[in-house]
């Protein structure tokens, strides 16, 4: 559309040229001052801590003992990295088991929720639509809750007796109630025990144990209060991914539509050739935030787990940290373990939505 | 049912039928879709605010209602207990047998006895400051990220980007410490200072003005204007949704942080948000949670931000973005 | 733009002045810090008196009262900061924790009267010989039941002899309905006096060995379990409820085994129930139930170690003892010479709660046993639901515990 505005170097006069690096050294100055005042922050409050919490990790320190004292700590190499990951034993096996809940977590909550936010994004955005401004705060709602507060009354509409049991009742009169706040089945197990499947059917190697867990097991999927809780964390996020496609929406220029109308495209046309790929970088940016939101949740499961069935690694960070028994080596190796899922998870999906316009 | 204001012009012929059906079934799906969504919800929130007005025997009589059968009838009965009067509640197996309405406001009240309008005051002062700032540093450091060339730029982002990756709950302890050691404990700096820049927002602004075309800053740069100038004076101003979102992101995500700030004012409860306040609730019952007044904090927690929310969404649409560029 | 940035520096003046600290006006005056958790407004009011007549009788020092959110990781923080309250609450399964860390100060030479507090209680904080604090109350685990319900299905009142054949019998009696009979919660201490019950251990008197792996464990689990797998039981979360006393208030459970806190709870929230107590049923190999305490710690790196004691000591003495059993939130005083007052206030019908004191169990376990603890909840609440069998919870847990033991 735009001529590349920047000349050819070879071509410019001399003069011309001097006043194009004083201009590049200027942007560059731009840029840092810019930059400045949030990096500063970011060094003192994030950095500073991200690599004392490293540092931590090779060490045995309990968490409770000054840190400034001299026999608080002593340095222990790999080793807590090395229970994590490679030495059998319980270490192992609650990492294993967290990583694995996790991990279905998030392959079920990131694409619902973007797709779910994506599709009231378009919705809300249509100019047919009267009381947008009440849908669009309705559809928010659930974001400004505090998690502490909305994951207590969660627990109570879940609860055996409460609501939303009642109302599935109504629908399907032979329902039998679900103890949604309470129960470590998983939701795959469940399917396959519809269908007759149980452990012993599947043979000795369903109870071979693969990195202290058994092969059962790790495909039990999301066990169904984690599902209760994938449910809500859905449910609060929708209204803050809605928001940022809607700004997004608004964002795609008014005579883009005007062209493809001319064009002759219909709505789903325009909507799939138009606005899809306009949206590619607001959906990067929507599934990187979901993808590091999730695999970090904690309050929800905090106050609604318990147990096995919904540990996820955050919650295991901070039983280690903070629980009886508390080893901060342990708490921040796993948790710099946890960076690194993230890291690899967030570099595949660049691969899908990333694309030439993500510029990282 | 709806009205259809669609645009008028049509095209070309092939399109004319098509279109046609589509503005009609477009509407009303999308009505059905958001309906039945908004009632998702909004469903909670019902629930939540309904019963913050109940008492506590009719909150926890099973099954569980909604507005208002069954209600929480008479709460209170007052009895003479060994010589002195005593203000009982009703057992929750006679309360679902009732079924009137009676609103009570003993969940206020009993919120109302903490230190809540402090409270308030801490949270929206802490969250409006933090929120200012971050507009500022946020959208100063996503400007330089998405349009400034300077040695470093990928690196720097990639860098805020891996920093948004590490697991918030390990910091906890080492930031103590470090605030400690500055001797920030125990007050607003510390509730303000650590959050008052945010990856989160760094991210979103870069984005977002990457998305603004280019020529806009190209045609100011050679009228001479300075980036300071071009910056405040022309993308800021085309950017109030972003902005918008942006201030909104802050102010909520400020109010209702938990886990950050618990440590940094734990033992001063004259300094804490609502969050700790709710919390120390929920500590303070016991396994046994006082769900009146619990229910009643949420629903001062959550509506102020609704408000706030409902008042400037509209800057989403109605925003002056963009009325430069077109033609 | 500009007017924000206005606003900005004006937020950011008013932020310095509140963020001065008011500074201590009286320099000869000594502050402590008393850290502890938020319980019910009752006990917060009276632990508030308590300080201010120890206040009253020491005019030199001063005691700040924090009751702060999420105490553990509070507490912690503030010990790994270097910059620990003076005085601070410890749960007796905490306290392996902070001696191994050695921010708590030893107290066998500064805790008063210690013949006149319950040697059990004094046997929870005793850790290799050394007393460490001086328990401030403690709860037994009883068991409470409804009398309405228990008259409705004719079934006689538990009494001091009840065996657990009679336990079961009367939980299959008054099963009806959305009435279960006993609620009982998947949790490690509160299945335990069925443990030292059945004459089971975890491990042995010197801590070195596991010792769980024997009949009276598969015994306990068995009957423990079974009242679950027979649907005479359940846990709280099957029948809508928070905690054993929610259930028992709610009428969704005939009889709960809960401590001294349901007292309080059951007079807060239904007053209308008709409840009794008695002691927990016995078990082949006898009586048992859990001691549940907790404790004032005093720190080890600590300025005013001297005025920190006196608060401890007068919190924990015979009159701090008094002023609790007085309270009437429910929790005994730790001390003998105030077990009757306590019973005077509350009347003679909570007696089972100071005879549990004679045969209690403590509730603390060594260093890194945080993971058994984990490992047979998890087993416990898989075995209610059927998925497990008592053998399966069996050999995990002692796998766990071979584990810890072989570090």
């Amino acid at each position: 559309m735009i001529e590349e505005t920047s000349p050819h170097v070879g071509t410019v006069p001399p003069k011309q040229l001097n006043t194009m690096t004083n201009k590049k050294i200027g942007e560059a100055l731009a840029g840092y001052l810019f930059l400045t005042p949030a990096l500063l922050i970011f060094l003192v409050f994030l950095v500073i801590p991200v690599i004392v919490a490293l540092y931590l990790s090779f060490t045995d320190w309990n968490g409770i003992t000054p840190l400034r004292n001299k026999d608080a700590y002593t340095t222990v190499g790999s080793d807590n990295y090395q229970a994590l990951l490679t030495e059998p034993g319980r270490r192992q096996t609650k990492f294993f088991i967290a990583v694995k809940n996790t991990v279905y977590y998030v392959l079920g909550v990131v694409p619902t929720q973007t797709l779910i936010a994506l599709i009231l994004a378009v919705i809300v955005n249509q100019r047919w639509l009267k009381a947008r401004g009440t849908f669009r705060t309705i559809a928010y709602l659930p974001s400004i809750t505090s998690s502490v507060v909305i994951s207590i009354v969660f627990l109570w509409l879940f609860s055996s007796g409460g609501l939303v049991n009642g109302f599935i009742g109504t629908v399907y009169p032979d329902y039998k109630a679900i103890n949604w706040t309470d129960e470590s089945t998983g939701v795959f197990h469940w399917v396959l025990k519809q269908f007759g499947v149980t452990r012993a059917d599947l043979g000795p190697w369903a109870s071979e144990k693969h990195y202290g867990v058994r092969t059962w097991d790790w495909i039990s999927g999301p066990s169904v209060t984690m599902l209760m809780i994938m449910i809500l964390n859905t449910w609060t996020t929708i209204g803050t991914m809605m928001v940022i496609f809607l700004a997004a929406l608004q964002n795609i220029p008014s005579f883009v539509y005007e062209a493809a109308q001319i064009d002759g495209a219909n709505a789903w046309q325009t909507f799939r050739k138009v606005t899809i790929p306009l949206l590619r970088p607001t959906t990067f940016f929507a599934v990187t935030l979901g993808l590091i939101g999730c695999f970090q949740v904690f309050d929800q499961v905090y106050i609604i787990g318990g147990g096995d069935a919904t540990l996820t690694v955050a919650v295991l960070v901070h039983r280690n940290a903070f629980g009886t028994g508390s080893n901060m080596g342990l708490a921040t190796a796993t948790a710099m373990i946890l960076f690194a899922i993230i890291f690899v998870f967030t570099v595949i999906q660049r691969r899908f939505f990333g694309g030439e316009r993500a510029n990282w | 049912m709806t009205t259809i204001t669609g645009t008028p012009a049509i095209t070309t012929k092939h399109n004319a039928g098509v279109k046609k059906v589509l503005h009609i079934i477009a509407p009303t799906v999308g009505y059905t879709v958001m309906i039945i969504f908004a009632l998702i919800q909004l469903l909670p929130f019902i629930f939540t605010i309904s019963n913050s007005f109940k008492c506590l025997p009719a909150i926890q009589s099973f099954p569980q209602s909604l507005i208002p059968v069954p209600p929480s009838a008479v709460c209170e009965k007052k009895i003479m207990d060994e010589g002195r009067e005593r203000t009982s509640v009703m057992p929750a197996s006679d309360t679902s047998k009732r079924l009137t309405f009676n609103p009570t406001l003993d969940g206020y009240k009993e919120i109302f006895d903490q230190k809540l309008p402090r409270w308030v005051f801490n949270t929206a002062f802490v969250s409006l400051t933090v929120m200012f700032l971050r507009l500022l540093f946020d959208s100063l450091a996503g400007y330089a990220l998405a349009r400034l060339n300077f040695p470093g730029n990928r690196v720097i982002f990639f860098f805020v980007l891996s920093l948004l990756m590490i697991p918030g709950i390990v910091l906890l302890l080492p930031r103590f410490i470090l605030l400690k050691e500055m001797g920030l404990i125990n007050s607003y700096p510390a509730l303000i200072l650590p959050f008052s820049a945010s990856l989160f927002g760094v991210f979103l602004m870069k984005q977002f003005f990457e998305s603004i075309p280019k020529e806009l800053e190209e045609a100011a740069m050679v009228d001479g204007a300075g980036r300071l100038t071009i910056f405040f004076r022309l993308v800021l101003p085309i950017s109030t949704p972003a902005l918008t979102a942006l201030a909104i992101f802050s102010f909520q995500g400020m109010w209702n942080e938990f886990l950050g700030v618990l440590l940094l004012v734990s033992t001063r409860s004259d300094l804490w948000t609502l969050p700790l306040g709710l919390s120390f609730l929920r500590g303070q019952f016991g396994e046994q949670l006082r769900w009146h007044a619990f229910l009643a904090g949420s629903v001062i927690t959550t509506l102020p931000l609704a408000v706030i929310f409902f008042m400037f969404q509209r800057y989403f649409v109605e925003g002056v973005s963009y009325t430069g560029l077109k033609g | 733009m500009k007017r924000s940035l206005v606003l900005v520096l004006v937020l950011t003046l008013t932020l310095a002045v509140f963020a001065r600290t008011p500074s201590s006006h009286a320099q000869d005056k000594v502050t402590i810090q008393l850290m502890g958790w938020s319980s019910s407004d009752a006990e917060n009011a009276a632990l508030q008196s308590m300080v201010d007549a120890f206040e009253e009788a020491n005019p030199n020092i001063a005691v700040d009262l924090q009751l702060v959110p999420e105490f553990d990781t509070t507490l912690q923080a503030a010990f790994a900061s270097g910059d620990a309250p003076n005085v601070f609450y410890v749960d007796s399964s905490k306290l392996p924790d902070l001696v191994d860390a050695g921010v708590i100060a030893a107290g066998d030479d500064q805790i008063v009267d210690q013949d006149d507090i319950y040697p059990s209680l004094l046997d929870v904080f005793t850790i290799d010989d050394t007393l460490y604090c001086a328990p401030k109350d403690f709860s037994t685990l009883t068991l409470q039941y409804n009398k309405d319900l228990f008259d409705a299905a004719g079934v006689d009142y538990p009494t001091s002899d009840w065996t657990w054949d009679d336990l079961a019998a009367a939980a299959e009696a008054l099963t009806e309905g959305d009435v279960v009979g006993l609620v009982v919660p998947a949790e490690l201490p509160r299945w335990l006096p069925f443990l030292y019950q059945a004459g089971g251990s975890i491990l042995s008197e010197d801590g070195t060995e596991v010792t769980f792996d024997s009949e009276e464990t598969a015994a306990a689990l068995d009957f423990y379990v079974g009242l679950v797998t027979d649907g005479f039981a359940a846990p709280p979360s099957a029948i809508d409820s928070g905690w054993g006393g929610e259930a028992l208030g709610k009428q969704r459970a005939a009889m709960a085994m809960e401590g001294n806190w349901i007292i309080g709870a059951m007079e807060e929230n239904y007053p209308d129930v008709n409840y009794g107590i008695a002691e927990l049923p016995a078990g082949p190999a006898g009586k048992a139930t859990m001691a549940f305490t907790v404790c004032y710690g005093v720190a080890a790196d600590n300025d005013h170690p001297e005025e920190s004691w006196a608060l401890a000591n007068f919190l924990t003495g015979k009159d701090g003892a008094l002023m609790v059993a007085e309270a009437g939130f429910g929790v005994m005083p730790a001390r003998l010479s105030a077990a009757d007052t306590w019973l005077q206030v509350h009347g003679e019908d909570f007696q089972p709660f100071v005879t549990g004191a004679d045969y209690s169990h403590r509730w603390v376990l060594p260093i890194g046993f945080g993971d058994f603890t984990d490992t047979f909840n998890n087993d416990l609440k898989e075995a209610m639901a059927g998925n497990l069998t008592t053998e399966d919870i069996i050999a995990d847990s002692v796998d766990v515990a071979n584990e810890i033991l072989g570090q």
